[in-house]
């Protein structure tokens, strides 16, 4: 609760700061962002951007939303779901404390990708209203994200850095492109969820910032000057590139993750709602991870 | 039917920084405090020789692309070539600012959250999408002055005559006119057109 008042306060000392200060886009900035504007010495961010947005990025989105589920379908209908059975007995996977972390990351991705798709395809819906308010909560679910994004990537870095189980994982593909239920290297977390923790909490980081960026628009922070370099334009600019560049992999992991979790492996989802894995489960997906509990004589 | 094609022009040599131009847009569109559709700036401040003023809004470019980037296609772009949005449409997500040469669309601080609401822009006073001189369009847009056959207001208060807006030929003769009778000079492409009007 704390954590949240003090976000609270954190987001409107900003807030005040941003509007308290000169206009870094319309004050006499302006001028230099005028006369820079497509400059051969420029980074050209402006031109850039608009081949960017104008021609790619909706494309580029209509691509994954069309063939990553295209791909899933297929793969559900020639090799299809793992079963396993939950008759056995059941491992605790996830804490009470890392289920509700990632509960609160969950809820808030459920809102924040649908409505983020609904702004890029906002002329399909005809923008107004709708997607004014899509745009609204893409803001206000960031909130509960932004809280707890570090809590997540800390209770979970320790079982994420690279191993050996994890180049092994990646040539046979996790298994998953075979029905025979074969012990998969992997430690308590595969090279698949590996990926997609460090996209999600460092990728994350980098779309509250530059989404930040974006809502506030118009602020004037040394700090940020100091690492980006840019002028307030220009780093606007970089911000909504960077957004949908790092959305697009933030998206498809997002995606290959539900895939997962609700469709591939039937029943994985129950792990992260009551914290108890299938024992078949961890002894073939998690084989590693399987060897050093029974080692442990936890199973 | 053949369309002209309107265009701005702000004569450099005659602009006097007086700053009519910014007053009278705000007064006649009735704008909120903070929102100025025009600009009056001084490039090369204190650089003898080289300071000059000139008056900056939307230049209502050629391919425009702000047209481009917006996720909701809210832009449309008229037979004279006069940029103009609907902000009924608008979700106020300030790409159209990022896409901006001009730095010209602003967005007033009304929506949910402190979120920004519609952008706003100079209309060349053409006013929007609604239906011509209603209450409704002025209210959002301000003034429909070319409808009545109106000179944008900018312009028509602007009192050493520096900043024109016409079609591009009338402006473009004025221009060589002017050049030419400075007796100094090369007619070369007007100020701020090389980014607004070369594609």
């Amino acid at each position: 609760m704390k954590k949240i008042v003090y976000f609270f306060i954190a987001t409107l000392a900003l807030a005040s700061v941003a509007y308290a200060a000169e206009s870094q886009i319309w004050g006499e900035m302006r001028i230099p962002n005028i006369l820079g504007y497509g400059q051969e010495q420029s980074l050209k961010l402006g031109e850039f951007f608009t081949l960017w947005q104008g021609h790619y990025i909706t494309t580029i989105f209509l691509g994954i939303l069309i063939l990553i589920p295209t791909v899933f379908g297929i793969h559900y209908l020639i090799i299809g779901p793992k079963t396993f059975s939950h008759e056995g007995k059941k491992i605790l996977a996830f804490s009470l404390y890392s289920r509700i972390v990632h509960q609160i990351a969950a809820i808030s991705f459920i809102v924040i990708v649908p409505t983020g798709f609904i702004m890029v395809f906002g002329s399909f819906f005809g923008g107004g209203e709708f997607v004014r308010i899509c745009k609204d909560l893409h803001g206000v679910f960031t909130i509960p994200f932004a809280i707890v994004v570090i809590p997540m990537f800390l209770m979970w870095v320790k079982d994420m850095f690279i191993h050996l189980d994890d180049i092994k994982w990646l040539i046979i593909v996790g298994g998953y492109l075979s029905k025979v239920k074969n012990p998969v290297p992997a430690g308590r977390f595969n090279a698949g969820q590996k990926t997609w923790y460090w996209l999600a909490t460092l990728g994350g980081i980098v779309m509250i910032a530059t989404g930040a960026t974006m809502f506030f628009m118009d602020f004037d922070i040394a700090m940020v000057k100091n690492i980006t370099g840019l002028s307030q334009i220009d780093t606007l600019r970089a911000a909504a590139i960077l957004h949908n560049l790092v959305g697009f992999a933030v998206v498809i992991l997002f995606f290959v993750h539900i895939y997962m979790a609700v469709f591939a492996i039937k029943g994985a989802v129950q792990s992260i709602i009551t914290g108890y894995m299938e024992e078949e489960e961890v002894k073939i997906l998690h084989s590693s991870w399987y060897r050093k509990l029974k080692k442990q004589g936890k199973v | 039917m053949d369309y002209a094609r309107m265009k701005f022009y702000c004569d450099e040599h005659r602009c006097i920084e007086c700053d009519g131009c910014s007053v009278a847009c705000a007064e006649a569109h009735e704008l909120p405090v903070g929102i100025s559709r025009r600009k009056v700036v001084t490039i090369n401040e204190g650089i003898e020789g080289k300071e000059f003023s000139t008056s900056i809004a939307c230049m209502h470019c050629t391919d425009a692309p702000c047209e481009q980037v917006c996720p909701v296609d809210c832009f449309y772009i008229r037979e004279d070539g006069i940029v103009l949005h609907d902000k009924d449409k608008c979700i106020g997500c300030g790409y159209c600012l990022y896409a901006c040469p001009f730095g010209a669309p602003q967005f007033p601080r009304d929506g949910a959250f402190g979120a920004k609401g519609a952008m706003d822009k100079c209309t060349m006073c053409a006013g929007g999408p609604l239906e011509t001189n209603s209450k409704h369009e002025r209210e959002l847009y301000g003034q429909n002055r070319i409808a009545e056959g109106k000179v944008p207001v900018c312009a028509a208060m602007c009192s050493t005559k520096a900043l024109l807006v016409g079609d591009a030929e009338s402006i473009a003769n004025i221009y060589r006119t002017r050049v030419s009778a400075r007796g100094h000079g090369t007619v070369g492409v007007p100020y701020g057109w090389d980014k607004a009007y070369t594609k």
